[in-house]
């Protein structure tokens, strides 16, 4: 595992170059892995009982935890988007957990934290326009007109502070757990990594998750309301 | 536009960076913003809503089962007091006919104490009147008796005591007696 984000391959397009970066790459395999497991759910989903166990238990409890969740933040008006934030709220969690397995987080990488937040963003306008209509536009120019700049900084603050709060949390974690492997010997890089993986993959992860979902559910409340 | 993408070989592909503000992450930007339309598109119609479907119809049929014992327990209640009411009515029903049946009881049993102690009067008063008339048939009897006895003992005496002479006086003195008998009925 490096600091860097490598680049695997660069495709040549329009005589632009565009890079296939390890996060690109990363990104993949993990959307593969949720929409395999995704199909497999669908597939027992057929033979799913009224009193769920095991397995089903366990999508149940993921899909009904989110979607209360969901309910509670967003609101019963707009639970029509929820399904854009229960992908957000699987793949953020899965990048912290796939770096346990030595896979190089997406979310380590500005480019993914920000097309979220940027997707919040969009979402913020799109509901605070649909729901609030002239109303929401109007908000960028009170008390006073003269705030607008100020206003449409805030605005625009968001998605950043959003997405540098999430890439700064995980490429933490990831330098830290990089300097571990490069500067400790051989005979302590067995056991102690897991506790550190434990605390900056899957406790870190999960708590990140939570509060980027958290914070972007109340950014798309707050444009409506 | 095939013609026109091009695949680098792999020794031209440029050193890895930790960040960036150029076009390369713009266009990492716009990959995962397209990686996440496609996944969230993806989950949501393999996974999110199917599951959603799934818990709102089962949340659907268990609620119309609650509402259906709900309403078989209301019926029940309903049946319930109904039956209570018509017990309560049987009771009262049943402590009236008692009631009734203890008068008529009462009335009829005072009718034939009445009926026995008049029956019981009548006998006495008949035995009673058996029993004077026994009497006085005893003593008539008792009577006859006592004169034929008196008779056979004044005849003995007579017949010891007195002449021919004396029996002729004292029988003319009989009929004469009876004649005046005779004449005061």
């Amino acid at each position: 595992m490096g600091l860097e984000v490598k680049n695997y391959w660069v495709l040549q397009v329009a005589g632009r170059e565009i890079w296939i970066t390890e996060t690109i790459v990363n990104t993949w395999i993990i959307m593969l892995v949720l929409i395999v497991l995704a199909m497999i759910a669908r597939i027992k989903l057929r033979s799913f009982k009224d009193i769920p166990t095991g397995f089903q238990n366990a999508i149940e409890a993921i899909v009904e935890t989110f979607d209360a969740f969901a309910l509670d933040s967003l609101g019963e008006k707009l639970t029509y988007i929820s399904p854009w934030f229960f992908m957000v709220f699987i793949f953020i969690l899965s990048c912290s957990l796939f770096s346990v397995f030595g896979l190089r987080a997406p979310t380590a990488d500005w480019a993914t934290t920000f097309a979220f937040a940027l997707a919040t963003f969009i979402l913020m306008l799109f509901m605070g326009i649909r729901h609030r209509e002239g109303s929401y536009l109007k908000s960028f120019i009170e008390p006073h007109p003269i705030f607008f700049p100020l206003n449409l900084l805030g605005e625009l603050s968001k998605p950043v502070s959003l997405s540098f709060r999430l890439f700064g949390n995980m490429l933490s974690g990831t330098i830290i757990l990089t300097l571990y492997y490069a500067l400790t010997p051989l005979f302590v890089q067995i056991g102690v990594p897991a506790l550190l993986h434990a605390f900056f993959d899957v406790l870190f992860g999960a708590l990140q998750t939570y509060i980027f979902v958290v914070i972007s559910l109340m950014y798309v409340r707050g444009a409506v309301d | 536009m095939p013609s026109r993408i091009m695949l680098l070989a792999a020794q031209t592909v440029p050193e890895g960076r930790v960040f960036a503000l150029d076009f390369q992450t713009l266009s990492g930007i716009v990959i995962q913003l397209i990686n996440g339309i496609i996944l969230a598109a993806a989950l949501s119609y393999i996974l999110y809503k199917p599951v959603q479907e799934f818990m709102r119809r089962r949340t659907e049929r268990i609620q119309s089962k609650l509402d259906d014992a709900e309403a078989m327990m209301a019926k029940a209640n309903e049946l319930k007091a109904e039956y209570e009411q018509k017990m309560q009515g049987i009771e009262k029903e049943r402590a009236e006919l008692l009631e009734a049946a203890r008068l008529q009881a009462a009335e009829e049993s005072s009718v034939i104490l009445e009926n026995a102690r008049e029956e019981a009067s009548q006998i006495k008063e008949q035995a009673l009147e058996s029993l004077a008339e026994e009497k006085k048939r005893l003593k008539e009897e008792t009577h006859l008796y006592i004169i034929e006895l008196a008779t056979l003992l004044a005849e003995k005496y007579i017949m010891e005591k007195l002449d021919d002479e004396a029996q002729n006086r004292l029988l003319e003195e009989a009929i004469a007696q009876l004649e005046e008998a005779e004449w005061k009925h």
